[in-house]
């Protein structure tokens, strides 16, 4: 965002660059929301950060990192029912989690406007699978709307509201992450008046006592007010027919896969057909298809995933009596992202028209590449405590990256930073799937196979999401698991929102309500539980080590802040004129007389600081500490077994300090 | 209508996605330009894949702009469809090579960051020899530069290293938007004075 804060003071007539999670918010704030929440979770975070950020410049908003997306939509409905619109945003699994409020708010309907905004992530890049939460409408009946561009995605969201109110539907907004992380152009509207935003809840039994009768009479009520909104479909403003010439081939699509298809045309030189662009995907009015259809013998539907618009509309196809013939996943994968050269690709393919050479010959050339270029995996920043972490356990278990030989102990992973763990070097996961997993089937596992040590990991804020009813079931059943909290005090993945465990801000300012991870550990009715600092391997793998012996469940918290938020702080400080206790500067650096190039800090730790330089004199090869990327956290120090690496301090008196001991300069 | 498509591609915590943001904003001064563009942000740890897209559509006309065939535009670039590809790291060059055709701009970071498979010894990081040969299989507008070691040895720094890069694709290709706008969003921005100098340095690389 640019100048002088448009997000918040920005009116009809600005424009600006804004990402696709912002335009979102910025749809609900000129809405006039007065709640916003969410569990963060990518590609959705920015949703609720943006307006974290500037809500106190914005008169009556409330917003909330929920500890989870069960919590966060249930407080979207009680902001709803006291007369506030609101907001409630996640990541394509954390519907998983609100599926249950979702379920039923259909059925209880909503009392100001609810737009639930989803971020989906076809591909799996920052996910644990590619689930499309559109087909969970066939059930909750939420309505879902998906917007196509940055402009769409702000208009929606503000319509979204109106909508939610007139049909008492919790309104789906769906942007995969190509449009959460799209920056494009926005032209912005006008913010509503803010000044009368205040809770007022009214008692609604025969809508919010949803049981028995009143559950089948409300059942009833919401499939009448599905229809209404139907109907209301076959003429809005959502929906959208470009007329083509005289084809008899009519293309159907939604979203981002709309703006793929409309610039695939573009780029084929193809204008001629229909084109029919869905604003709302479900419910889908079967009066507009069928006006669609009228003059078309072959129908194309272009979508991500499995194909819930060619469910649908197959099924109008058939109860409309449609004599022409539907292609869809034919011609467009059902996995992974569908990418602008896919559209092209299949739209290329049904209508044998040829992309251009330059396209054919840049796919060729691609394929040729891609399988003799090294893949690259993200790994742990430069500093941070989950490397020294993953040290410490693989040690502990003997394990080592450069030996090949089979780990016999169980890790059992789970979602957050440290879920970077099962790649290489570290291979440390076993399995992976969604949040608190690990524990959950690990304490099982650990029932079933006596031959083998279970581990778990978690993070502070997966824990707290629904880690503790977990770890008070594993106590209540007896399982026998070596639970290690990696408390970095923050939600650090998706962009560092606060967790009970965070003790200072940003800013360093301290927080009021800091949980006590380990008396909380302990009141569940664990004895063994230790908190460490993981960046004292030695400490802390022969705690693993002694930990696995004992029999029951084990805790260990491995205690230190994420380095990215150290390092901030630190600055931020810095800049405002506190004074660092820090007493003065130190550097690591290897000597290359004395490294035999072991690997134990360049494969075994893997710390990007430490890099590979060629020798100009000898023309060999040898490791080296980049001391502009190198945060001092001194674990490649402790570990190297050949005292190879040094710390140098310059204290403030100008003393050289070499390993501890006070050196004469002689420069 | 015309458009002009850059991809920016490299690692994770090298700037991607800020050189994204300037030249985004850079562009906002006619009402008949539009700009998209995504980024894959696939996580904010370092060492991971990162790419951005700009895409600047210049329209002939307001009907132009308002017809839905023209106006509608994808947030990605399509394989062969960059008319300049910039990468911070020499490897990821060839990961951003399906972008290219033969009139691309191609410029790069020479300075390799070594992917952990390279690391455990089961695989090898390819020669920059190599990587050149590639790209001439392509365009013949190649240019390469140790970025990292420019922007050391100017500003004892590597933060600079991103705007060094916008400096030499102003330099080195046509770029349809006003170089005077982008320095005026480095002159707003943080660490302006940094900025603008290392935005002249790459301009006269």
């Amino acid at each position: 965002m640019a100048k002088s804060n448009l997000f918040v003071n920005g009116s009809e007539g600005d424009k600006a660059i804004v990402l696709g999670n912002e335009a979102i918010a910025r749809g609900a704030l000129e809405a006039g929301i007065g709640y916003a929440s969410m569990y963060p979770g990518t590609p959705a975070s920015e949703i609720i950060a943006v307006l974290d950020k500037n809500k106190k410049h914005v008169e009556n908003l409330y917003t909330e990192f929920s500890l989870n997306e069960h919590i966060s939509l249930h407080g979207a409905i009680g902001a709803s029912w006291s007369g506030i619109r609101s907001l409630c945003a996640m990541k394509n699994v954390g519907l998983n989690v609100a599926s249950e409020p979702a379920q039923f708010l259909a059925y209880t309907g909503v009392k100001a406007g609810l737009v639930v905004a989803i971020g989906s992530d076809p591909g799996a890049p920052s996910s644990s699978n590619e689930q499309d939460d559109r087909w969970y409408s066939l059930h909750t009946y939420m309505p879902v709307m998906e917007p196509s561009n940055i402009q769409e995605a702000k208009d929606f969201t503000k319509d979204a509201f109106d909508v939610s109110e007139e049909f008492s539907f919790g309104i789906v907004l769906m942007a995969p992450s190509r449009l959460c992380h799209n920056a494009g152009a926005l032209r912005f509207g006008n913010i509503r008046d803010r000044s009368n935003i205040k809770g007022d809840f009214k008692k609604d039994p025969e809508n919010y006592l949803n049981l028995f009768s009143f559950a089948v009479k409300n059942h009833a009520k919401y499939l009448k007010r599905n229809e209404l909104l139907k109907k209301y479909l076959i003429e809005s403003k959502f929906n959208k027919t470009v007329n083509g010439g005289s084809s008899k081939i009519g293309f159907i699509s939604s979203g981002v896969i709309y703006a793929h298809l409309m610039e695939a045309f573009d780029i084929l030189g193809i204008y001629e057909h229909k084109i029919l662009k869905l604003g709302f995907s479900f419910p889908i009015s079967d009066e507009l298809i069928k006006r669609f259809f009228e003059g078309l013998e072959k129908i194309v539907i272009v979508e991500e995933a499995e194909g819930f618009l060619e469910f649908q509309i197959k099924k109008i196809a058939y109860e409309t009596g449609f004599k022409g013939r539907i292609y869809g996943k034919e011609f467009f994968s059902r996995t992974g992202e569908l990418t602008l050269d896919e559209v092209i690709s299949g739209v290329s393919a049904f209508l044998e028209k040829p992309p251009p050479a330059s396209f054919d010959f840049a796919v060729k050339k691609d394929r040729e590449l891609s399988d003799k270029l090294p893949q690259r995996s993200g790994t742990f920043c430069i500093g941070c405590p989950h490397r020294a972490t993953f040290y410490s356990i693989l040690k502990a278990v003997g394990f080592s990256n450069t030996e090949e030989k089979e780990r016999d102990v169980v890790i059992a992973g789970d979602i957050g930073c440290y879920t970077l763990g099962l790649l290489p070097p570290y291979n440390a996961m076993d399995f992976l799937t969604c949040m608190n997993a690990g524990l959950s089937i690990g304490q099982a596992i650990s029932k079933f196979d006596k031959s083998k040590k279970v581990i778990a990991l978690v993070g502070d804020s997966t824990f707290y999401h629904s880690g503790i009813p977990v770890l008070l079931n594993a106590v209540q059943n007896g399982a026998d698991v070596l639970y290690i909290i990696l408390d970095n005090s923050w939600t650090a993945m998706t962009g560092h929102q606060k967790t009970p465990s965070t003790q200072k801000d940003i800013d360093g300012k301290p927080s009021s309500n800091v949980l006590n991870l380990k008396d909380l550990v302990k009141s569940l009715g664990v004895s063994y539980v230790k908190s460490l600092d993981p960046n004292s391997v030695k400490r802390f793998s022969a705690q693993i080590k002694s930990a696995l012996k004992e029999p029951g469940v084990k805790v260990l918290i491995a205690k230190r802040e994420c380095i990215l938020q150290e390092i901030r702080r630190n600055k931020s400080l810095l800049k405002n004129g506190a004074k660092i206790t820090e007493t003065g500067e130190s550097l690591y650096e290897i000597q290359k007389s004395r490294c035999v190039k072991c690997n134990e800090c360049f494969v075994e730790l893997a710390c990007p600081a430490i890099i590979l330089k060629k020798d100009e004199d000898t023309g060999g090869d040898y490791y080296y500490i980049d001391p502009a990327s190198c945060v001092k956290c001194g674990v490649c120090y402790e570990i190297c077994p050949n005292s190879a690496i040094r710390k140098v301090e310059f204290d403030l008196k100008s003393e050289l300090k070499l390993d501890g001991k006070s050196l004469e300069i002689t420069v | 209508m015309k458009k002009f498509n850059i991809a920016i591609v490299g690692l994770g915590g090298q700037g991607i996605i800020t050189m994204g943001t300037v030249m985004k904003n850079a562009a906002l001064n006619s009402d008949l330009q539009d700009v998209s563009g995504s980024e894959r942000r696939g996580g904010a740890q370092r060492e991971g894949y990162v790419e951005t897209f700009v895409k600047y559509i210049f329209y002939e006309n307001a009907a132009e702009m308002n017809n839905p065939r023209k106006s509608m535009h994808s947030p990605m670039i399509e394989s062969g469809g960059a008319n300049a590809l910039i990468s911070l790291e020499p490897l990821e060059t060839l990961r951003g090579i399906k972008y290219l055709n033969k009139d691309s701009i191609v410029i790069f970071n020479k300075t390799p960051y070594i992917p952990i498979s390279v690391r455990m010894g089961k695989t090898e990081y390819p020669e920059i020899s190599f990587i050149v040969s590639e790209l001439q299989k392509i365009t013949k507008h190649i240019y390469y530069y140790d970025i990292d070691a420019i922007s050391l040895e100017k500003f004892n720094s590597l933060t600079q290293k991103n705007i060094i890069a916008l400096g030499i694709l102003f330099a080195k290709a046509d770029i349809p938007i006003d170089r005077f706008a982008v320095e005026s969003i480095l002159a707003e921005g943080k660490g302006a004075e940094n900025n603008l100098k290392a935005f002249a340095l790459g301009l006269n690389l």
